[in-house]
């Protein structure tokens, strides 16, 4: 049952209420944790709010894009510099819930959920992070593996704007709006004298977290970005996946879709 | 575990009270101050029948702890009608028998009424994607869609009206 709710207004003070309180946790945009809760037995007694933190906005100087941890999804959705992005923020959930929800929260969602992470994994984002020791950066993909120390506080996503005709997205999902990931896709693929000069795919909803699927990239590398290439690639990615079961599809299932959706997702089949 | 005052400015009234930590904007409305139109349903942010608009967005007003949002401008669906007139979305919504139980109702005028703000001429897709959020499970939401578009027209008809 919780016990208080802190407004901290800067950095420091809100990781030592972190850190001097076992039971704290850090409130961001709530539509993770306080479904718990509400709803759960749980060991949270306090929450500390990022509200007063001045972790919100959105920068973007010539490629390099940058976003406060506690930007609300509909505000990257509705941010015209970022038009890339917004079929992704399109397929979470619905607008009220983005209207709430966080980009620095979406990088502790748990699969099958989470698909600004796997987009932001695709992407290579550097992410910052806060203690009380200071400031520290690191790769997104350190970060959807083992997460930030229970002191730590995420303040922000930097990642380089990806150019025309470079970024892919999908999502397979049961319903067209409003559902949990099938199978999610992100891509940033270069192509440089008709072969793939750079490649780097990520999916979501086959694994636990955001994945990056190595052997994929592996195959498309030097190849002409062609139907063949990409159908010989997309077979490889089960070696990078690990399907699981639930409410929303099989592991079986994952596993046999996943390469259809990165077909999809890059031929735009 | 010390309450807190809450200041709110409620469908344009200012409203203060006394909170315990971790009251949701839901339950402020419902038991501080006797707004029972959002509903409690699945506390989990799905449903969509708390929605209510924060400072101009439709949001789940379950998840909200109500510290968290002093100050705020909170819009919920005693605020829609004026007096015994209804808003244009409320009385499209009864004559077009787009509620049955009524449960989710609130919500939906809500969502609705968000996306009017924003769009007052949104296509049937846009109306879709605008209460994605808000489940139904009596009407089988083409007679809510229906009434959505049609208290759209019924406001811009209203607006052109008292333009001229």
């Amino acid at each position: 049952m919780l016990q208080r709710v802190h407004m901290p207004s800067d950095l420091g003070e809100a990781a030592g209420l972190l850190a001097n309180d076992p039971t704290a946790a850090l409130l961001a945009g709530g539509t993770l944790l306080m479904p718990a809760v509400n709803n759960e037995v749980t060991p949270i007694q306090s929450l500390v709010s990022t509200k007063r933190l001045g972790l919100e906005g959105i920068a973007v100087e010539g490629d390099r894009a940058r976003i406060g941890a506690a930007t609300r999804l509909a505000d990257v959705g509705a941010d015209p510099r970022l038009a890339f992005l917004h079929p992704v923020i399109e397929a979470i959930a619905s607008p009220p819930i983005r209207n709430l929800a966080t980009v620095g929260g979406n990088l502790f969602a748990w699969q099958p959920y989470g698909d600004l992470a796997v987009a932001l994994l695709a992407l290579d984002a550097t992410v910052m992070v806060a203690g009380q020791q200071g400031q520290r950066e690191a790769p997104v993909a350190e970060i959807v593996a083992s997460g930030v120390a229970a002191r730590e506080i995420v303040t922000g996503v930097e990642f380089a704007v990806p150019t025309e005709g470079s970024w892919f997205f999908t999502k397979a999902m049961r319903r067209k709006l409003n559902s949990a990931a099938i199978v999610t896709v992100a891509a940033v693929i270069t192509v440089e004298s008709d072969a793939v000069a750079s490649a780097r795919v990520a999916l979501g909803g086959v694994g636990r977290r955001p994945l990056r699927a190595p052997s994929v990239e592996a195959a498309l590398l030097g190849k002409p970005l062609d139907a063949a290439t990409v159908a010989a690639a997309a077979e490889h990615a089960i070696d990078d996946a690990e399907p699981f079961s639930d409410a929303y599809a099989s592991a079986w299932y994952r596993a046999r879709v996943l390469p259809v959706h990165i077909r999809r997702a890059i031929l735009g089949e | 575990m010390a309450s807190t005052i809450v200041q709110l400015t409620v469908n344009g009234q200012d409203a203060e009270f006394l909170a315990k930590p971790g009251t949701t904007l839901l339950m402020a409305l419902r038991e501080n101050l006797g707004l029972t139109a959002a509903k409690r349903g699945c506390a989990q942010g799905t449903c969509g029948t708390c929605d209510v608009i924060v400072d101009g967005r439709v949001v789940p007003s379950c998840l909200i702890p109500v510290e968290t949002i002093v100050g705020a401008a909170v819009e919920t669906l005693e605020g829609l009608a004026d007096g015994n007139a209804l808003s244009p979305l409320q009385a499209a919504f009864v004559e077009g028998f787009a509620t049955q139980c009524g449960f989710c109702t609130p919500g939906m005028l809500m969502s609705a009424t968000a996306l009017l703000a924003e769009n007052p001429a949104p296509t049937r897709g846009d109306v879709v994607r605008a209460i994605s959020g808000n489940v139904c499970r009596c009407t089988g939401y083409e007679a809510i869609v229906d009434a959505i578009l049609d208290g759209a027209a019924r406001a811009r008809a209203a607006s052109t009206a008292a333009a001229d």
